[in-house]
Formats: C-alpha cells, sequence, structure tokens
C-alpha cells in the first residue's frame, strides 16, 4: 500500500446530503479509496483535498471561504455532485449563492446525483494519474441504470418536449442561423429519467455511462442539431422540418380521411403561426368587409 | 459560571452541519441551542415553481438518505388532489422500495454510530454489507440514492420474477447482518457500555415533545404511522411495531436494528402476496382542494400538506420533516447529561438536517436568531 498522501475533507451547504454520503460510502474497502493512498480526515486542517458538496448558501459560504483557507496546500477542490458543479435543481432556490466556484477555486467536477462512489474514486484515480483495475462488477452499471444521455440524432424531431417536462431546467432549446439546438447539460440535471419518459419518438436515452468527470464544466454538455423551416410567406425560421413531417405523417396515420387534403394540410403547415393568423384576418376583415357593403347597399 | 461549548457546523464534524450551543456547567449540560440553516434551500418555495409531476424530483431532494419515502409521501398526498385510485399491485411494489430505503438508512445510521465510537472494524462491516442494498436498489429503480421510484399514480419501474430472487437473495445476507448487530447489543462491549442510560428520553416528555419514529419507540411509546393510519399494502402486511422501554440511546439503537428484521419480513410477503396488473394509472387533472399525507419515514412520521388551486402547479407545499419533530426531543435528552456524551446523543436521533433545516426561528425580544429550541 502507498503511503497515504492524499487527506479529503467533506464539505456540505445546500445539498440533499445525497453526494455527501456518496462521499462517505467511498470509505467502503471494495472501492479502493485507501489504495490510492486517500483517506477521508474531519478537519479541514488536517486535509488537501476538499470535496464539496451541495449548492451553497449564504450561511454555507462564509464557512466554505473558512474552510478552503485552511486547508493545507498545494490546494484541490473537487465538486461533487450537480449541486455543487451548477447548483442543479436548487438553482432557483432564493437562499443559494452557490455554485462553489463562485466562491472558490475549483480544480475537478463530478457529475452525477449523486455521482456513485465509483465514479468519485475513479475521478480521483484519474486526477492522481493512477488506474484502477475496475474489474468487479460493481464498477460497471446495471441494465436501466440513469446515467448520461444520448440523442438519436435520426429519431429527434427538434419538438422540445424533454425540455418542457425536465425536472432540473436541464434542457435548453436554442433557434439560431436557420437551426435548433436541443442541449442537454448533465451536470445541472438530476437524471430523472422525464425526457426520455415524454420524448414523442423516443430519442433521448439515458445510458449506463457514469464517468463523467471533468475539469471543464462547460463541457459537460450534449447537443443535437436539427433544421429549421421557413415561413412561406415571411421567410423566418419558426420550426425544424422533422417536427413538420412527423406531424403530418401522425395526421395520416390517425385520420386516414384527411389524405386526400395532404398537400393542402403540408402547405398550410409551412406558414408560420403569426401568418397564418394574418392570413385568417385578413379572411375576417374581407368578411367584414362585404358584410358592411352589403349593408350599405340595403340601407 | 456557565460555559458555553460549540459542537459543529463543520468542526468536529457530523455527517451534515449544524451547529449546537451547549450551556455547559461542572460538566454537565444545563441548556442547548441549536442552530440551523447550513442545509436552507428553499424547497417550500421552489415546489410552487413547478409541476406537480417535476416536483416529484425536488421532494426526493429534501432529504438523500430517505428519498423514497419524501416522494412517496408526496405523490399519495398528491394522488388525494388528483382523485386517483394506485392500482394493487403498485401498492404492494412501494412497500418493498421503502422498506429497502429503512433497511440501508437504519444500518448507515449503525455504521455512523460505529464510527462515532471508534469501532472501525464494525464499521467497515456494516458499510461494506450496506453496499449491496444499494447496488440492489441501484439495479431495481436506476439510481442508488435517488430512485424516483414513486410517481403520482403508482411507481415506475416493476418487479419481476428474475428481480425478485435477487432480492430475496440479497435479504437472506441482510438478515445475517442484523443478526450480527443485535448480538453486538446483546453483549458486554462498547455498543452497551458507552450507550447504556446515555441520553435518556422518558416516555412521558417523548409523548410531551411530540417525538416521532425510533425516537419515540425508544421510549417505550407503540407509534407508528404504517400501523396507526396504514398506506400502500402495509395494512395488509404482517410485522410487529418493534419498542423499547428504557429511553436510551442504547434503547434507541436496539429499535433501529430489530426494525431491520421487520422490514426484511414486510418484503418477505410482499413479494409473495404481489397482486398482478397495472404497476400506475395516468392522474387525472388537479381538483381545487387541499391535502394531508402522512408516512413513517426511516426517521419517523412524515407529513405533507398541498394546496391546489386547479393548475398543474400546486399553491402551497409544506413538509413537516421527522427530524424536526425529533429535535425538540434532542434538547431534553441533552439537558442533565455530560458534555462528553452529547455528540452520540445528537446522533441518536438519526438527525437529518437536510429535511430540517428549512427555518430558522428569531426571537423577538433578543433579536437573536435561534434554531430550536423547546
Ligand atoms: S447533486 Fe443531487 S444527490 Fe448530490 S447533493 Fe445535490 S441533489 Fe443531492
Ligand atoms: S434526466 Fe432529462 S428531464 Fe431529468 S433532469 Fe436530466 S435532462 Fe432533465
Amino acid at each position: 500500500m502507498t503511503k497515504k498522501k492524499i487527506a479529503i475533507y467533506r464539505f456540505m451547504s445546500a445539498g440533499c446530503n445525497g453526494c455527501d454520503v456518496q462521499i462517505f460510502e467511498c470509505l467502503v474497502p471494495r472501492y479502493k479509496l485507501g489504495d490510492l493512498g486517500v483517506e477521508v480526515v474531519f478537519t479541514p486542517e488536517e486535509a488537501n483535498v476538499l470535496a464539496i458538496t451541495g449548492s451553497i448558501n449564504v450561511k454555507g459560504a462564509e464557512e466554505l471561504k473558512m474552510a478552503y483557507r485552511k486547508l493545507k496546500s498545494p490546494k484541490i477542490v473537487i465538486a461533487v455532485g450537480n449541486c455543487a458543479a451548477t447548483k442543479g435543481i436548487f438553482s432557483k432556490g432564493y437562499p443559494i449563492v452557490g455554485p462553489p466556484d463562485r466562491i472558490v477555486p475549483v480544480n475537478l467536477y463530478i457529475p452525477g446525483c449523486p455521482p456513485r462512489p465509483q465514479a468519485i474514486v475513479s475521478a480521483i484515480a484519474k486526477a492522481l494519474g493512477a488506474s484502477l483495475d475496475e474489474k468487479e462488477d460493481y464498477w460497471s452499471t446495471p441494465e436501466g441504470f440513469r446515467g448520461k444521455h444520448k440523442f438519436d440524432a435520426e429519431k429527434c424531431i427538434g419538438c422540445g418536449a424533454c425540455a418542457q417536462v425536465c425536472s432540473s431546467d436541464a434542457i435548453e432549446v436554442i433557434d439560431e442561423d436557420g437551426k435548433r439546438l436541443v442541449r442537454i447539460n448533465y451536470a445541472q440535471c438530476t437524471f430523472c429519467g422525464f425526457c426520455q419518459d415524454e420524448c414523442p419518438t423516443q430519442a433521448i436515452r439515458l445510458t449506463k455511462e457514469y464517468h463523467l468527470s471533468t475539469d471543464d464544466k462547460k463541457m459537460a454538455y450534449i447537443v443535437n442539431e436539427v433544421e429549421m423551416l421557413r415561413c412561406r410567406i415571411c421567410s423566418s425560421y419558426y420550426v425544424p422540418s422533422k417536427q413538420i413531417r412527423w406531424a403530418i405523417k401522425r395526421i395520416m396515420e390517425k385520420a386516414a380521411v384527411y389524405r386526400d387534403l395532404r398537400k393542402e394540410l403540408e402547405d398550410a403547415m409551412q406558414i408560420c403561426p403569426e401568418c397564418r393568423r394574418k392570413i385568417v384576418n385578413i379572411r375576417n376583415a374581407k368578411r367584414l368587409l362585404a358584410s358592411l357593403a352589403i349593408k350599405t347597399r340595403v340601407s | 459560571m456557565p460555559e458555553i461549548v460549540r459542537i459543529g457546523p463543520y468542526k468536529p464534524q457530523l455527517l451534515e452541519p449544524e451547529r449546537f450551543e451547549l450551556l455547559v456547567e461542572n460538566n454537565k449540560i444545563i441548556d442547548v441551542n441549536i442552530e440551523l440553516g447550513y442545509v436552507h434551500r428553499g424547497i417550500e418555495d421552489l415546489f410552487t415553481k413547478r409541476t406537480y409531476m417535476q416536483n416529484l424530483a425536488l421532494a426526493e431532494r429534501i432529504c438523500g438518505i430517505c428519498s423514497g419515502v419524501h416522494t412517496l409521501c408526496y405523490a399519495q398526498t398528491a394522488e388525494g388532489i388528483m382523485d386517483v385510485e394506485v392500482p394493487d399491485r403498485a401498492r404492494y411494489l412501494r412497500c418493498i422500495y421503502m422498506e429497502l430505503e429503512r433497511l440501508h438508512s437504519h444500518y448507515l445510521w449503525f455504521g455512523v454510530l460505529a464510527h462515532t465510537l471508534h469501532e472501525h472494524e464494525v464499521f467497515l462491516k456494516v458499510m461494506t454489507e450496506r453496499e449491496r442494498i444499494q447496488d440492489l436498489l441501484e439495479y431495481l429503480t436506476g439510481n442508488r440514492i435517488n430512485y424516483l421510484i414513486n410517481t403520482i399514480g403508482g411507481v415506475r419501474r416493476d418487479i419481476t420474477a428474475k428481480k425478485a430472487e435477487r432480492i430475496l437473495e440479497v435479504l437472506k445476507d441482510m438478515k445475517n447482518l442484523s443478526d450480527y448487530l443485535l448480538m453486538l447489543l446483546d453483549r458486554d462491549g462498547a455498543f452497551v457500555e458507552k450507550t447504556k442510560e446515555v441520553g435518556i428520553l422518558p416516555r412521558s416528555i417523548a409523548l410531551d415533545v411530540g417525538a416521532v419514529g425510533p425516537t419515540l419507540r425508544g421510549s417505550g411509546v407503540k407509534s407508528d404511522i404504517r400501523r396507526d393510519d396504514p398506506y400502500a399494502a402495509y395494512g395488509e402486511l404482517d410485522f410487529e411495531v418493534v419498542t423499547e422501554d428504557e429511553g436510551d440511546v442504547l434503547a434507541r439503537t436496539r429499535v433501529r436494528v430489530r426494525e431491520t428484521f421487520e422490514s426484511i419480513r414486510i418484503i418477505e410477503q410482499a413479494l409473495e402476496n404481489l397482486p398482478e396488473g397495472e404497476i400506475s394509472v395516468k392522474p387525472g387533472e388537479p381538483l381545487e382542494k387541499e391535502e394531508i399525507g402522512r408516512a413513517e419515514a426511516p426517521r419517523g412520521e412524515l407529513i405533507y400538506y398541498i394546496r391546489s388551486n386547479g393548475t398543474n402547479i400546486p399553491e402551497r407545499v409544506k413538509v413537516r420533516t421527522p427530524s424536526f419533530a425529533n429535535n425538540f426531543a434532542l434538547t431534553e435528552m441533552l439537558r442533565g447529561d455530560i458534555v462528553q456524551n452529547a455528540r452520540l446523543i445528537i446522533e441518536s436521533i438519526d438527525p437529518c438536517f437536510a429535511c430540517t433545516d428549512r427555518i430558522t426561528i428569531i426571537d423577538v425580544n433578543t433579536e437573536r436568531k435561534r434554531g430550536l429550541e423547546s
């Protein structure tokens, strides 16, 4: 066994405690934290690594600064879990002043909600330049594990249903330059799987992948891009072309009576809602004028 | 002249941050002030900014140890708002998942106790065995802590015959672990010597201050929401409400260890009698009404209140967690004991400050911010 050289101090503020317990669980021998020469200590003075969990609230921030000051040099700070990376699900909580990297410098992020002890130990090993042989069963994840997402670019129609149901505001829908980006921030995510359940085309899947550590949290994204359609009238981009094609196909399948109207339907759907409203308005206006004309003739 | 002794928030470290101010005279604790707030996240406010469904993930993250029972209690209360009847199979599955959670929570607690008593070997044994339940939960639900298994209208994943087999296999080992832990409490050794007659909570006071869960049952009161106000399938399953009379740390420890046997029995029965059928139904629209729901969390009675205005976002959600209730009892236990026992006593209520940390009390006379005090 190597000499003890790394001592970790846990710090938690405004998290759910899940991540804190995961760090505690890393002490179980099967995770081999000890083999890496790492121990968990109970005062910041004894430590050179600070493992932060939680999104940090007003009260915790002061204590965090203090703990960081007391840490031995060279100071290494690890943000464990999504609260500590991005504030996660507590992002809009009124007492939250984090994430931790707004308060102290952070060297490594270990995304997850919570990350498994395996992910934590493995990330630490990687940071130390060591490698663990991860061959026992428990290093792999079981079938049905909810880990990092994967897009099926073929299937995704860019409808944004996933963003609507997301429990943690982790999915953004960004329209720019004739393209729509659906962007999942897996360092913000709770891995609830609602996006997977809601996707009408089964284009999002939560995979078995759990090794997500990074020193740059801007990298913690998965993006899918779809083409947008231009409005035939005002020529602004307004909807993903795939979504329209999908919608028409659905209508044809569900209501065969409309089959003859396919062409009209396709035309109508290539006009943006704004212009469609205008057209309806023009029709109404015409009708109004016509009835006024009749009235004046009568009177 | 009394002195003030401070414990926490971050040093010496408890499993969660909070600050205890003990007023001590001649080594005896005469008064206690608990200061919280390090874990406060504004959850009740966040509840009113998301849909009922999205709130499942939030409820789960009130506490990362008893996460499952939070989603259960929240879902049961929301089911009242949406007037939905959960299928029988889901009711049984809920009991299975929730008792697995009680097991890992109680074992974790024993691990923390062993850690506090510097019983390193026992600590490693409990934690090592406990990982098998975490593995199992991950296998069953897809996440080892925030399983998000309960949903409004049922559960999200089924237990197949193959999965049931695996559960029974793990339970066999857990029975052995519980036997071993009970043995530690039946013979001379640190687990008895250091906990006997420490932090006594007499039965009458436990009732007066409204203690709940193992803290209350350790003072000889037979109270358990699973039996007193049955939910899920508990009304159809046979189990004993475990009590011990002494009211000390040892009694609370014994209650938790003996409860693990009951949890195992509940799971076995539920698996054996698992009804066929659907595991969830689609809930209807929220009605304009208010609902209260409760459940027996590993730490005691958990209460949810939801007020709905008929939209898909709740107007108000209020949560009363068990650790909140037990804080008042904690003050009573500490008062009169010696200061060296303080940490052990605090841990004996199995405090979960992540749940409790949603309030601060400010004394209007002194303008001093206070946590909870009797
Ligand atoms: S990242 Fe998830 S598991 Fe970790 S503290 Fe935050 S809410 Fe809990
Ligand atoms: S799993 Fe999907 S829906 Fe859930 S938080 Fe992550 S991105 Fe959002």
